[in-house]
């Protein structure tokens, strides 16, 4: 079984930098998990970090009332670095309306303010979570990422889905992974055959009362989404040729 | 096999996003369900090291992936991540 033994996972760097002392997560906490890959991007930068609610930061916090966005308790992780920071939004959609779920209005604020580096990312994909935050530190000036961390706690599923609920949240395009800046503006993960948005939606216990009717709408939102999506990643094919 | 974990009271703040405000506790306090590694299925390839979102997964000398039983909350996602079911989640007496 020796010829076996190179793997992709056995590139990665093997030191933790994550705190387990520290670590008080639920258990299949996605948060802990897009954490740890963010430490392991990172290495040292990490003890640079600070935390920053969504109250006081900029330039999110006057943009976000004209979105109208709900409740969802947001914190952002900033990481100083040469010129300007990098911002990860950490978004464990806790406390958020169905609305929440569907739109995330961050990374088109961050687009519309002029950063050189927006991506998403979800630690299902770790790899492409662990590329983007490297990316994200390397590139000139601010840069952001917004990361979708599902939590079994607040949205009611049992803890071994968390990374299966992860990926269908991609599959079936409710959270699109795509990045912009450094010359690109691509999907990092297309899915040919999209999951249907009901798979997503009914394996949270959270969203049990949904009728169908708002599924069919939840639906219908999302496929013109990642529509706007794809015109907009076309339009910039289109002019860089 | 039907592996639930049941919500625990303490569990529903999410203190996670305090940084340095430790209470005295370790992980593997809240565990009911430990992960144990099937060395003939296993074929060393790392995911459940990669998806162990406590980092409580290592790699021993001889290449196979055991559990740190101070760090491992139980969760299952090893169990569920793992491509040739060499992961069975045991209940822990």
């Amino acid at each position: 079984m020796d010829k076996f033994n190179l793997y992709v996972p056995n590139f990665l760097p093997f030191k933790e930098y994550f705190i387990p002392e520290k670590n008080q997560a639920c258990p299949g906490c996605g948060l802990a998990l897009a954490i740890r890959h963010t430490y392991k991007a990172l290495e040292k930068e990490i003890e640079k970090a600070t935390w920053q609610p969504l109250r006081g930061a900029e330039p999110f916090e006057e943009r976000l009332d004209m979105f109208g966005m709900g409740k969802t308790e947001v914190s952002f992780l900033r990481i100083p670095k040469g010129k300007g920071d990098l911002i990860l939004c950490l978004d464990n959609e806790v406390g958020g309306s169905l609305r929440d779920v569907l739109e995330k209005p961050m990374p088109s604020i961050a687009v519309a303010e002029g950063f050189p580096y927006v991506a998403s990312a979800c630690p299902s994909y770790p790899f492409d979570l662990y590329e983007k935050v490297k990316r994200g530190f390397q590139t000139e000036g601010k840069s952001y990422i917004h990361i979708l961390c599902p939590c079994p706690e607040d949205w009611k599923f049992d803890p071994e889905l968390t990374v299966k609920i992860g990926r269908w949240a991609v599959e079936s395009r409710a959270f699109p992974l795509y990045e912009e800046g450094g010359g690109v503006y691509h999907l990092t993960v297309e899915t040919q055959k999209p999951r249907s948005l009901s798979d997503y939606l009914k394996a949270q216990k959270r969203f049990e009362d949904l009728s169908e009717k708002e599924i069919e709408e939840a639906q219908a939102f999302v496929d013109a989404e990642y529509k706007k999506l794809l015109d907009t990643v076309q339009k910039y094919l289109d002019t860089t040729g | 096999m039907g592996l639930t974990i049941r919500f625990q009271k303490n569990m529903v703040e999410c203190s996670l996003l305090e940084k340095g405000v430790g209470r005295p506790f370790r992980p593997g306090d809240r565990r009911e369900w430990t992960p144990e590694w099937d060395r003939d299925m296993c074929i060393r390839c790392g995911l459940c090291y990669v998806y162990c979102p406590d980092g409580a997964i290592y790699r021993t000398d001889d290449g196979f992936f055991e559990a740190d039983m101070d760090k491992c909350k139980g969760c299952g996602i090893c169990h569920r991540e793992c491509w040739f079911g060499a992961i069975s989640m045991v209940k822990e007496e």
